[in-house]
């Protein structure tokens, strides 16, 4: 049996189906995550697939400062995520909600409402960046499905 | 002795691990060729393998509105349907329920593959989930657009084939057989008497035709995969599964690929040797063909049909080109 769970733990890290929420972003994320699953940095070598359904995601990809409205969006989607998953936020906006601090329709950061595994930084965070913290949570994601069959 | 071939048949050479090495094989080369196509580097060879791997190790989550025993059952039955069509086909001459039953396979592949989409059909209503609801009755209408022409091919191939061997079997035995024939072996019999696969003959090479523009929609791959637009509709039939069920009918949708180009292969491509290695070599090359021409070509070079688009097509362009082979063949050319 534990051959079965080792292949199936590293399988976690090697097919990561990409859900992604934009909690309020102004699209300059948003693009530049599009731009990552593109040819010229192809992050299906790794496995990824943007998928459709929350139900099917391992890594929610989060851009945007989680503005009011978008608020209980983030949390109903997230519980809807089976485990084991990730949490990525991209661009600054999430991790410190950026030039929008302060304004009365943000409610970030999103470690308010989240556990964030991997924060990837810039405004707007490169694609280089996004793929190099997409490769971080597969090792987080393994790491968590070992303690979860542990359990 | 006989109980022991029974059960290396079932589970080894053509059965369940020979169907699903087959399938992996055929999935990861052809997301690895689309990726190609697209100049990039792609997934590894063994994508798929980790996908379902991935999807077993998952929660299962249940919605609360859903009919549980239905929402589980539904991508069992898909899968054990899927893989008994397999049985069915012929792998490089032997299969593995053909001695036994070899009257109308072809009549029980199409029950069989409809079944499968019906289960699709039942997991997606038992969900609860609106998005489902919508990919449910987009599957509804593939399902009508692509049955139609699908069953024109057959009748095409069971009647050419059908009439070839009363002509061979007068000549021989003097004896008269029926006319149409719907058993996977005769057909592949008939080829192997002749000598030419039945696409060398000019009159079935429209029902080819459309047989390969039937297989990808049969299937639902991506340009004809409106049940599971993912950017529309949320993945559609499947918005609510996760974990276990989903990895079925992942697994569903990959034994279907090899099943849809065994078909093609068992219909219009059958090559028997004295060999058996060399048959199946050959089947695997020919299903990976029928694979990259009616599937990762459309995959990489179009975007996703819209629902009416797909049924326009599949009732006009494909089902004329089916019944052009029809009536050519039913008038003897």
């Amino acid at each position: 049996m534990s051959f079965v769970q080792n292949m199936i733990d590293d399988a976690m890290s090697k097919s990561l189906w990409l859900f992604h929420v934009n909690a309020g972003s102004c699209n300059g994320c948003d693009i530049e995550i599009v731009a990552t699953l593109t040819p010229r940095f192809d992050a299906e070598r790794l496995g990824c697939k943007l998928c459709g359904s929350p139900r099917q995601a391992d890594i929610i990809l989060v851009s945007g400062p989680i503005t009011l409205q978008s608020r209980d969006r983030l949390i109903r989607t997230l519980a809807q995520v089976p485990e084991p998953y990730c949490v990525v936020s991209v661009g600054s906006c999430p991790c410190s909600g950026n030039v929008f601090k302060g304004s009365y329709a943000v409610c970030g950061p999103l470690d308010k409402y989240c556990h964030v595994d991997v924060s990837v930084a810039g405004c707007a965070a490169k694609p280089e960046a996004i793929v190099a913290g997409i490769a971080q949570a597969a090792a987080i994601l393994k790491e968590k499905r070992k303690k979860m069959v542990r359990r | 002795m006989t109980v022991i071939l029974m059960l290396v048949k079932i589970f080894l050479f053509p059965g369940l691990l020979f169907t699903l090495l087959v399938s992996l094989w055929l999935a990861g080369i052809d997301r690895r060729l689309v990726a190609r196509m697209q100049r990039r580097v792609g997934p590894p060879l063994l994508q798929p393998w980790y996908d379902y791997l991935k999807c077993c190790g998952k929660e299962t989550i249940i919605p609360r509105k859903a009919n549980k025993r239905v929402f589980l059952a539904a991508p069992l039955l898909g899968l054990a349907s899927v893989l008994v069509t397999a049985m069915l086909l012929p792998v490089g001459g032997i299969s593995v329920f053909s001695g036994l039953t070899g009257a109308a396979d072809l009549v029980v592949i199409l029950y069989l593959l409809t079944f499968a989409s019906v289960t699709l059909i039942v997991g997606a209503a038992a969900s609860g989930s609106p998005f489902a609801g919508v990919g449910l009755s987009r599957e509804m209408v593939a399902m009508i657009s692509y049955e139609l022409p699908f069953v024109l091919v057959i009748l095409a191939v069971g009647r050419a084939a059908g009439q070839g061997l009363n002509e061979i079997s007068q000549i021989l035995l003097g004896a008269e057989g029926m006319g149409v024939t719907f058993s996977l072996a005769d057909i592949a019999a008939y080829q192997q008497l002749t000598g030419l696969p039945l696409i060398a003959r000019l009159s079935l090479i429209p029902a080819a035709i459309a047989m390969l523009f039937v297989i990808p929609c049969e299937v639902g791959q991506q340009p004809l995969d409106i049940d599971e637009a993912e950017t529309e509709i949320c993945e559609g039939v499947l918005a609510e599964y996760s974990g276990r069920p989903l990895a079925r009918f992942k697994l569903m949708h990959l034994i279907k690929m090899y099943v849809m180009s065994g078909l093609f292969v068992a219909m219009f491509l059958h090559i028997e040797t004295g060999i058996l290695v060399l048959n199946v070599l050959i089947y695997l090359v020919l299903c990976t063909l029928v694979t990259f021409v009616s599937m990762t070509v459309p995959h990489a070079i179009m975007a996703r049909l819209k629902v009416e688009q797909v049924f326009k097509f599949y009732w006009t362009f494909v089902t004329a080109l089916a019944l052009i082979s029809l009536i050519l063949v039913w008038c003897g050319v």
